[in-house]
Formats: structure tokens, C-alpha cells, sequence
């Protein structure tokens, strides 16, 4: 059988984080030692209440949870979820629309106000005196 | 804590009064876990106010592939690891990390009993662990996450977490032993004795 000295150290551990080889050894021996059973047993105990502390609660310090509320009251302007994303894009682009086609029609009914000023066929330039440096060079 | 598919999912959908409801259900359970891994409750109550930020932010995300409550553990964890990477602790964990009450989610059965009361003897001598085997105890032992889990929201390597996970049930036993007067081995033997009788 193995020494209580070399299974001291997997007395802690639980099953599943020791090898097969070290949970068979941890068992041969507990089950012929005495004083290593009743290790393990006061371990199992203590992994049995550790994981009863996850359901344990505390009441937060004053004030925590009213925090907690003012401080996402300000956060949540901003919608993450995909589906209200995904309406509020295709009734902006609706809204969009709308301005576009307005603005478009407004401008044609206010078309042929304008035809009728009266704009030269051709535009000319006046007789612009001629600076000397630059006839000189041209000449 | 237990919280509704539907909650969530209106909270997902933008529901104001579902994501307050959320909050109102979740809060001690996050701040408690925040507690045991920060220390002192002023650095709990912060770290409580910043996962709701990330949730509020993270929430649309979720897929229901974990229930919502380890997820919510798993925003936690990482909140409050980043805390404390940022800042130093200010004072001792000693008396603060103690909760003046501690509250059973619902009526035990009796078999749970002796363990409900060995878990709130035990709120004491986990917040006086060293702050690193406290971390790796509360997350690996309380909070059930996996070695690699563990070792990866702490920056650490598996075996560093086993080395550390260890030490601090030793110590954790040792501990309760002494302030018990050894109740625990005795019971423990007790109920050995009874389990070959039978």
C-alpha cells in the first residue's frame, strides 16, 4: 500500500483533477487508512459547503443596486439588440425617402419659373487690355 | 438565483422595466461574488456598477448557450480581475469581506442544514485566505469553473491555479479545524462510522 506521506498530497484534490492512477491510489489507501479516510472525508465536507457558499448572498452596502439603476438608466440610450437595430434603420430609411422624394418634387414644379429668365445664347468675354511683359513674350 | 428566459429576452428586446427587474434579481448575487474575489465591499459595490455596464452593453450578444446566471458569474469574474489588476487594494480584507448577513435562496432541506452552516462559518475564513489562493478557491470551488477557466481569467498557468487551489483547502481546512476545536473531522468521522454501519 502506498504511504500516507506520498498520498497526503492528493487528499485536497477532487476526482476529476487527479489522473486514474492517482484516484486509484488515493482509494486503496483511504480505504485502509484511518486517520487518511477521515482527511478526505473532512475535504469532501468542505468541497460540499464551499459549493453550497455559491447560493449564500450578501446584502450589498447601501445605496449599491440604486447605483447600479441610475447608472444604466444612462448607458441604455443605446440599443443593442439587432431586431430594434434593424427597424429603426429601415424607418430612417423610410423617413429618408420621403424627404428625398419631397424635395425632389419640389424642386421640378419650381423648374419652369426659371426657364423663363432670359440668359444670353452665348457668353462673351469683354476686350480686356492686354498687359506689355505678356505681348512682349507672345510677340 | 434563478432568472427567467423571457426577462432576459425582453431585456435583449430593449424592455426598460425588464433589464431594471434584471438588476433588481441579480444584483446580490453579483455583488457577493465581487466581494469574495475583490475583498471590501466599497470595491464590490464598483465592481457591481461596471458589470451592469458591460451587461447593458454585452447583453444583445447573448446567445442562451449558458444559462444566464453563468454568464453573468463569467462578466463578474472578468470585471473584477480587471479591477484589481488596475488598482491596489486599499485596506485589509479582514472584517470587511465578512457579510453581516447572509441569506439562504430558499428554505434548505435538512440535510443540507449542517452544510449551510459550515458555508457561512466558512464567508469568514475564505476573506482571510491570501488574496491569490482566495481567487483561485472562490472561483474554482464556489463558483465551479474550470481549472483552465480559472487560469485564464487570472493570467495564471493550470498548474499555477492547481498549486494555489490546493494550498488554500489546506489552509481552509487547517483553519476551520483550529476554530472549531477539529468539528469538522469529528463530524466527519461520525458520519464515516454511520456510513460502514449501514
Amino acid at each position: 500500500m502506498t504511504s500516507c506521506h506520498s498520498i497526503r498530497p492528493l487528499l485536497p484534490a477532487r476526482a476529476e483533477e487527479l489522473t486514474l492512477f492517482e484516484a486509484r491510489s488515493r482509494a486503496e489507501h483511504v480505504a485502509g487508512c484511518a486517520r487518511c479516510a477521515t482527511e478526505s472525508a473532512a475535504y469532501s465536507r468542505l468541497g460540499h459547503a464551499l459549493a453550497v457558499m455559491a447560493h449564500l448572498e450578501v446584502d450589498p452596502v447601501d445605496g449599491t443596486l440604486e447605483r447600479v439603476l441610475v447608472a444604466i438608466g444612462r448607458r441604455r440610450t443605446a440599443v443593442t439588440d439587432p431586431r430594434v437595430l434593424a427597424a429603426a434603420g429601415s424607418a430612417g430609411a423610410l423617413v429618408a425617402t420621403v424627404v428625398v422624394a419631397r424635395a425632389v418634387r419640389n424642386r421640378r414644379q419650381t423648374r419652369p419659373a426659371a426657364r423663363h429668365m432670359t440668359l444670353p445664347r452665348r457668353l462673351r468675354l469683354p476686350n480686356l487690355p492686354v498687359p506689355a511683359p505678356a505681348l512682349a513674350r507672345a510677340k | 438565483m434563478e432568472v427567467d428566459r423571457e426577462l432576459v429576452e425582453a431585456a435583449q428586446a430593449g424592455d426598460r422595466w425588464a433589464l431594471e427587474e434584471l438588476v433588481r434579481r441579480t444584483h446580490r448575487s453579483v455583488y457577493t461574488c465581487a466581494l469574495r474575489l475583490v475583498g471590501n465591499p466599497d470595491d464590490a459595490a464598483d465592481v457591481t456598477q461596471d458589470v451592469y455596464l458591460r451587461v447593458v452593453r454585452k447583453l444583445g450578444g447573448f446567445r442562451h448557450e449558458a444559462s444566464f446566471s453563468t454568464w453573468l458569474n463569467r462578466v463578474t469574474t472578468n470585471v473584477a480581475m480587471s479591477t484589481l489588476k488596475r488598482r491596489t487594494r486599499r485596506f485589509a480584507v479582514e472584517g470587511a469581506a465578512v457579510p453581516a448577513d447572509t441569506r439562504d435562496p430558499a428554505p434548505e432541506p435538512a440535510e443540507r442544514a449542517e452544510a449551510v452552516a459550515l458555508a457561512r462559518r466558512l464567508e469568514r475564513l475564505v476573506g482571510e485566505l491570501p488574496e491569490g489562493q482566495r481567487q483561485v478557491l472562490v472561483l474554482r470551488d464556489i463558483y465551479g469553473q474550470s481549472t483552465e477557466e480559472v487560469a485564464n481569467a487570472m493570467g495564471l498557468t493550470p498548474g499555477a491555479v492547481k498549486v494555489r487551489l490546493f494550498r488554500a483547502r489546506e489552509r481552509l481546512k487547517a483553519e476551520l479545524e483550529a476554530t472549531e476545536g477539529g468539528q469538522v473531522v469529528a463530524l466527519a468521522g461520525r458520519r464515516r462510522a454511520s456510513g460502514r454501519r449501514s
